[in-house]
């Protein structure tokens, strides 16, 4: 179960509070989509659930499995098995992107304490789970994400999402950028990692997602605050209304 | 009144070994070897030690950098049988597949040399024999494949050599393995060492030449080592330099290479040992349509000092050159890449580019690039650029939240960034090797 309880935050260095109070629980077995005009905050958090260094939380705390992970380094956060998938994944020129996958793999199975996987075991996994996600084999082959589409990256990361198997998965924007057959595809993947073991965020703009990731309950940001939670109806509330009374201004 | 310039402790040294140490030199009692020598000592003599006044030499100031000049290296060194020589190379450049030519102290040791299945293609000299009985061929090649006047560090080793080898390549011959020149300081006490490789390669020949330097234990060295090389019309040449000298070495290299017609030359540098080094890379376009790829690595620590200085003369139309150089420095490390391009008033088309990047790893490292272009022609492309920088915290998350301990996160963005200059050796045998190097490298070792 993942548990924030009134969480400040800051960037570090700066006075402003970003997320100024939040308290949101997810229990396992939950998908919980949290949405929210622009410059509400819903960013930040995920990078303050990953560990990110710019920020600093000045006040409350965050649980996960009963672990207070606000004390741990990113990588080991990850162990403890939270996942960010980035609204901008990062291009790495000169990593290939079968290094990076099997020493993340490598890594975590060595916080785990179980041994490392052979080179057969490695590929079998890698090309099956590619497979689902239309990853083509020379997206494989190439320096991470260098050269990828928006929607290739976001491919991407719902990869390394199915190969590392977090229990927390924190998804930021992944819909952003993508078509309507990369939006399904991205959720197909994200529908398959639903399970009793797994906690989900959804972090998105706008509804459409939630036609295909169908969240347990719907959270709005606002302000750096939880301004109003509801069932996945609340959603489809929000695409009509639009966020005007959540304080954005109409374009 | 003639003022006297005031000499240094290591000039004076230099000097004295010069005047006693003729005598015992290679070619000593051969007229026309003497008279270069001869020639060559003035030269140098005239200048001195380089110091930061010189332009070309700002940064590194031998003057200040050489307290000592230390006495010739015994001709013969240390015996050494083939393990000694794959230690000093280290376990992943020992198991590349070569034709080995070993030098030991500028000797060279044919007994420890795997020259098989290499006869009518190429032919290997002890260049301290040639100096001896210099043949017509000699003395129209050594010191004038791509002359640079005054440079004093060539100059002191064509004054003070003692061995190294001749390698000739046939015309049209096709070497699948590379020729690698072992070049190894094994010494008892501190000493110096000038050694000379001349290399011609005929037109249309295609070979990998692999020049590594190392040492056979830690007494201190220093190493001034020259190597010429012709590339015929049409040659392909790929030229490799693993410089891997021992942590009390003063390594002195350079490099002066003159390209024929339409030759491709496609050169590298990997920079990891010796205290001070200054390589010196000399390409001279003799022929139109000429082709050099110069790049190199730099892994320096410590209080470790890397000068790479280059000169590249577009002296004919229509050649192509690039130079890609990427340091990584930590502690008080200081890396250096000067390059100059001239493209001279006939030089048309030339198309010549530039990039040096340094990952400086503490706050003390110092990065130094300098480009210079010289450009006379009027329908030319040339460019350069330059950066320095930490490892991106940005990449770093990003890795981290994947799992990857913070440590091992930035060894692979380290690796990631040498890479991209590995990525410019053709050949993947000697690409990995260098690619375990720096792996080994980051580890410390």
């Amino acid at each position: 179960m993942l548990e924030i309880k009134n969480l400040h935050v800051k960037i570090a260095d700066e006075d402003a509070e970003i997320l100024k109070g939040i308290d949101l629980t997810i229990p396992k077995g939950e998908v919980h989509a949290i949405m929210g005009p622009n410059g509400s905050g819903k960013s930040t958090l995920a990078y303050v659930l990953a560990g990110k260094e710019d920020y600093e939380i000045t006040e409350g705390s965050i649980h996960w499995n009963g672990e207070d992970v606000t004390e741990m380094e990113p990588d080991e956060r990850a162990a403890a098995g939270v996942f960010l998938a980035f609204q901008y994944p990062i291009e790495i020129p000169g990593v290939a992107t079968m290094t990076f996958l099997r020493t993340a793999m490598n890594a975590l199975r060595k916080a785990r304490g179980e041994d490392e996987l052979s080179t057969p075991d490695f590929m079998r996994i890698v090309k099956e789970k590619a497979k689902e996600l239309g990853v083509a084999d020379d997206k494989l082959k190439r320096p991470l994400n260098v050269g990828f589409s928006g929607g290739e990256k976001k491919r991407q990361e719902i990869l390394q999402m199915s190969l590392l198997e977090p229990t927390l998965c924190v998804l930021d924007e992944t819909d952003s950028g993508l078509d309507i057959d990369a939006l399904k595809i991205v959720a197909d993947g994200v529908n398959r990692l639903r399970g009793d073991d797994r906690a989900m965020l959804v972090i998105t703009h706008y509804q459409r997602l939630l036609n295909y990731i169908v969240p347990d309950q719907v959270h709005v940001l606002s302000d750096g605050k939880i301004a109003r939670s509801g069932g996945k109806e609340l959603a489809l509330e929000l695409e009509e209304s639009g966020y005007a009374e959540f304080g954005e201004q109409a374009a | 009144m003639a003022t006297e310039v005031l000499k240094t402790k290591a000039e004076q040294e230099l000097a004295q070994q010069f005047e006693t140490g003729m005598p015992n030199l290679p070619g000593s009692d051969v007229g026309w070897t003497k008279a270069m020598r001869e020639a060559a000592w003035q030269t140098y003599a005239a200048a001195g030690l380089p110091h930061r006044r010189v332009e070309e030499w700002k940064y590194t100031d031998l003057r200040a950098l050489l307290k000592d000049a230390y006495p010739p290296a015994p001709a013969l060194g240390e015996a050494l049988t083939a393990e000694n020589i794959d230690a000093a190379l280290g376990e992943h450049v020992a198991a590349l597949d070569c034709h080995r030519i070993v030098i030991v102290n500028g000797h060279f040791r044919e007994e420890l040399s795997d020259l098989d299945g290499i006869g009518g293609q190429v032919e290997v000299r002890s260049l301290s024999e040639a100096l001896s009985d210099p043949s017509d061929w000699l003395q129209n090649t050594l010191g004038q494949v791509a002359p640079q006047d005054g440079d004093v560090i060539a100059s002191l080793n064509a004054a003070l050599m003692t061995g190294g080898v001749i390698v000739r390549v046939a015309a049209e011959a096709k070497l699948e393995k590379p020729l690698h020149l072992i070049h190894v300081a094994a010494v008892k006490d501190a000493a110096g060492l000038a050694t000379r490789n001349i290399v011609d390669v005929g037109a249309d020949a295609a070979v990998t030449l692999l020049e590594s330097y190392t040492g056979h234990g830690a007494i201190p060295v220093q190493r001034n080592a020259v190597t010429e090389l012709v590339a015929g019309d049409k040659a392909d040449v790929h030229h490799i330099k693993l410089q891997n000298d021992n942590a009390h070495t003063a390594h002195l290299s350079t490099w002066m290479t003159r390209l024929g017609t339409r030759a491709s030359y496609r050169a590298f540098q990997f920079s990891t040992g010796a205290d001070v080094a200054r390589n010196q890379i000399f390409v001279q376009f003799a022929g139109e349509g000429g082709l050099s790829h110069v790049s190199g690595a730099v892994l320096s620590r410590g209080k470790q000092h890397d000068d790479t200085t280059m000169v590249i003369d577009h002296a004919v139309p229509e050649c192509e050159s690039r130079e890609f150089f990427k340091l990584v420095l930590d502690d008080d490390a200081r890396g250096i890449v000067q390059c100059k391009v001239n493209v001279q008033r006939d030089a048309q088309k030339s198309d010549g580019h530039q990039i040096a990047h340094g990952l400086m790893l503490s706050e003390t490292a110092e990065f130094d690039s300098k480009p210079e272009l010289e450009i006379f022609a009027d329908d030319v492309v040339c460019g350069h650029g330059s950066t320095s920088g930490q490892v991106d915290e940005d990449l770093l998350f990003y890795l981290r939240a994947r799992g990857i301990p913070e440590p091992q996160a930035r060894a692979l963005l380290i690796e990631a960034f040498i890479g991209e200059a590995l990525e410019k050796i053709e050949r993947d045998d000697v690409r990995e090797a260098f690619s375990a190097l720096t792996s080994s490298w980051l580890k410390g070792e």
